[in-house]
């Protein structure tokens, strides 16, 4: 569990909370770190030009300048590579999301780490609230999980997963997160706390649902956990069930923090092919920015070696 | 200096030579070491007397100098209308003068022909269709090019082009086996949206043989997966090959002409080796003049054919659409206002212009589609064809030479233009970097994978 952990990184404060994590799992279960920073996207046709991602300047991306940028991500993660023997640092042009997956599918790691958004470099609310489109097709299309850290507040726990939140939603994908949530749990010694948001709309959204109504769809919901998880848990005995109603991430959010979870583990739903289409509303993503907790995302089965 | 290290005569021919190239940042000595090459007049002149042929000859000779040709050139328009831009000067004053000095020429006048041919001209040919003699700039500045690469006088980032082609057959360095892994990796990551989905590698006899553009494997290989998806969805029998995959000539933009041969034969090869009914090629229009329309030619093809019969993207699917191979929700149409980008290398060279506008019947709702003005054949370069897009030496000019499209683009009030080409995508997305056009840009398979319908057969289980 987690000995090949690949933290993708754009080396600025945005990606410190990830960092803080990553570096912190992989000193705490003994794993290989990878750091990847993916320079920027070769522009100008075929041009030797790129755009560096985080100063967004136009650059001659050569042997001096990735030399550069290399010394300088070793020198902003000194302190915390010294913890880490053998940490490799890894330097890619092309656009982040597939760089990172490239690099995954290379090297097989068994967690992709990653960080904030860098995309919005006015600094505006836009950021606090929404998570990268690189976030979301890296979630989408990793064969392995991929943890997400939104904000600061979620980086500083003890470094391990003991305390786990599964957010299911009854999905296919959910299935994945689900058999991934119990190795991680029964691996670690965790405890395990199943947990379903029952989304009840507000009468602002036009949706109002008699009380009636509501608990017996959070009965249903329930004994669907009981079905669908308990059966496959075996010997596992440390969980717990709750179904809570409300707006579904603020939920999942609540529920972790009155849990004191170290983890969300939630299965990434979007099947569109486009990410800006993905993004918006999704409840994973509020989860990321709002949680005080790394939030892991499973989308799908891991790939057979 | 007769020769230089980096900026000589020799076209690449090893990996070797490429990255040493390559590690010159910025053509910095290669640029330099130009200013001090000599001029070979003897390869020059024996060069002109062999390949200069009769057309060529004829259309130097004829032209009456009537500046009918004057405002079709988008470099002229935007160039306050300097005389010097007039495209019958620039190849009277290039291509013409050598001529008439039986190449007797030095090293000045090699470097005002290698911009008057690389950032005054971007081969797009609207010149020929205004003369009255059908005189054709475009075609003479891409003769002119070749001879300009034989003597070293071309931009560094072609002579690398150039010489990617010569080592890894294709634009960029990627190899067969980076192409073949990448088409699988993608389908890979949607095989369980669309079950069922394989990429088809040398299949003999196949419907159809897909041919690509290296950048899509280098850099957004999404595009292949799309094009995977939309033949599964289309029910169509398809291939790619494992080599001979890579339809774009970035030697044809440098004038390499040795280069431009060995790469369209190993695109023919595979023709001729899986023996397809017909090649597709993707959405680029210089992959399509290269392979389709001059190739043969390069080949010495005598019936000026490929070995099968070749279409554009474009051609593919909007028969695809008509057949109803493919059926578009017309729920999910496009409902902004949006325009089409006109690929000068398959619109006004290759007659494809009705071809779009069917495709567009079918993915935009009506009264959504604004024409630019002018548009078909008659549509101006995006501002970065012809190799211009990625010349660092003529940055400023490139970006200049944008403003034309800009404000094609802005007069039809749209809010998104379909750009089938990726030349004129890559020039589009620059210009709305560089002016701040509120626009946006896109190639056809992104669009049609969110409306396309999905067969009941062919949906994952649990949709």
């Amino acid at each position: 569990m987690f000995q090949q952990i690949l933290f993708a990184t754009s080396a600025t404060p945005a990606c410190d909370p990830a960092a803080r994590v990553a570096f912190n799992l992989a000193r705490r279960y003994g794993g290989r770190l990878a750091l990847l920073h993916v320079l920027g996207v070769p522009t100008r046709g075929f041009s030797q030009e790129v755009v560096d991602i985080r100063t967004g300047q136009k650059v001659q991306a050569d042997e001096d300048y990735l030399a550069c940028v290399r010394e300088e991500i070793t020198q902003y993660y000194a302190k915390q590579m010294e913890s880490v023997p053998g940490a490799a640092i890894d330097i890619r042009l092309g656009y982040p999301h597939r760089e990172i997956l490239r690099k995954a599918r290379d090297e097989r790691p068994d967690l992709i780490v990653m960080g904030g958004t860098t995309e919005d470099p006015s600094g505006s609310a836009y950021k606090k609230v929404m998570v990268g489109s690189t976030f979301h097709r890296v979630a989408k299309a990793a064969f392995c999980p991929v943890l997400a850290v939104g904000r600061s507040a979620a980086s500083f726990w003890g470094g391990g997963f003991s305390n786990i939140v599964f957010a299911t939603d009854f999905s296919k994908a959910a299935n994945a997160a689900f058999d991934f949530c119990l190795e991680v749990a029964g691996s670690l010694d965790g405890e395990l706390h199943l947990f379903h948001a029952l989304d009840i709309g507000t009468p602002q959204t036009g949706v109002l649902i008699d009380q009636d109504a509501i608990e017996k769809r959070l009965r249903e919901a329930r004994q669907r956990i009981r079905g669908l998880y308990v059966p496959r848990m075996g010997e596992f005995k440390k969980y717990s069930i709750e179904v809570w109603e409300g707006i579904p991430y603020i939920e999942i959010v609540k529920f972790a923090r009155e849990k004191q979870a170290d983890l969300i583990i939630m299965a990434h739903q979007s099947q569109a092919l486009d990410a800006e289409n993905a993004k918006l509303g999704s409840n994973m993503e509020q989860v990321i920015v709002r949680a005080s907790c790394p939030v892991l995302s499973v989308s799908r089965p891991p790939k057979a070696q | 200096m007769p020769e230089g290290t980096f900026c000589n005569r020799t076209p690449i021919q090893s990996e070797k030579a490429l990255k040493r190239l390559l590690e010159d940042t910025g053509g910095k000595t290669y640029y330099q070491e130009m200013k001090a090459l000599e001029v070979d007049r003897d390869l020059l002149w024996g060069t002109i007397q062999k390949t200069l042929k009769s057309r060529l000859r004829t259309w130097l000779g004829i032209c009456a100098h009537c500046g009918m040709c004057a405002d079709s050139c988008f470099l002229y328009r935007i160039s306050k209308r300097d005389p010097r831009q007039v495209p019958a000067y620039k190849i009277q004053s290039t291509l013409g003068e050598i001529v008439r000095r039986k190449g007797n020429v030095d090293n000045a006048f090699m470097h005002m022909a290698m911009e008057t041919a690389w950032a005054k001209c971007t081969c797009c040919n609207r010149c020929g269709l205004y003369c009255p003699h059908g005189i054709d700039m475009g075609v003479m500045f891409g003769y002119l090019r070749g001879l300009l690469y034989q003597q070293g006088f071309v931009p560094w980032e072609l002579k690398i082009g150039a010489g990617m082609h010569r080592v890894y057959r294709a634009q960029m360095d990627v190899t067969d086996k980076d192409f073949v892994e990448t088409f699988e990796w993608m389908v890979e990551e949607y095989e369980e949206d669309y079950p069922g989905l394989t990429v088809p590698v040398d299949k003999q006899e196949a419907d159809i043989l897909y041919t690509v553009n290296a950048r899509e494997v280098k850099h957004y290989p999404e595009d292949l997966a799309e094009a995977a998806i939309l033949f599964h969805l289309a029910g169509e029998d398809w291939t790619v090959p494992s080599s001979g995959w890579e339809q774009t000539s970035l030697a044809m933009f440098a004038g390499d002409w040795e280069a431009c041969k060995l790469q369209v034969q190993s695109v023919y090869g595979a023709m001729e080796r899986l023996k397809p009914k017909r090649m597709v090629g993707t959405e680029c229009g210089h992959a399509h003049r290269a392979t389709v329309v001059e190739g043969p030619y390069w080949a010495g093809r005598p019936d000026g054919r490929p070995p099968v019969r070749s279409i554009h993207y474009v051609e593919w699917l909007a028969e695809a659409l008509r057949t109803g191979k493919l059926r578009i929700d017309p729920e999910k149409r496009i409902r902004v206002p949006v325009t089409i980008q006109d690929s000068c290398n398959y619109i006004r060279n290759h007659g494809l212009k009705e071809i779009t506008r069917e495709i567009i019947s079918h993915i935009v709702a009506p009264g959504y589609f604004r024409e630019m003005s002018p548009n078909r054949e008659h549509n101006y370069c995006c501002g970065g064809g012809g190799g211009f897009n990625g010349i660092g030496l003529y940055r400023p000019q490139r970006n200049q030479a944008l403003i034309t499209k800009r404000d094609q683009l802005l007069a039809t009030g749209a809010e998104m233009v379909i750009a089938p080409c990726h030349n004129c995508w890559d020039a589009i997305r620059d210009l709305v970097e560089e002016f701040h056009v509120p626009i946006k840009w896109s190639f056809l398979k992104p669009l049609l994978i969110k409306m396309v319908q999905v067969p009941e057969h062919l949906r994952p289980e649990n949709s």
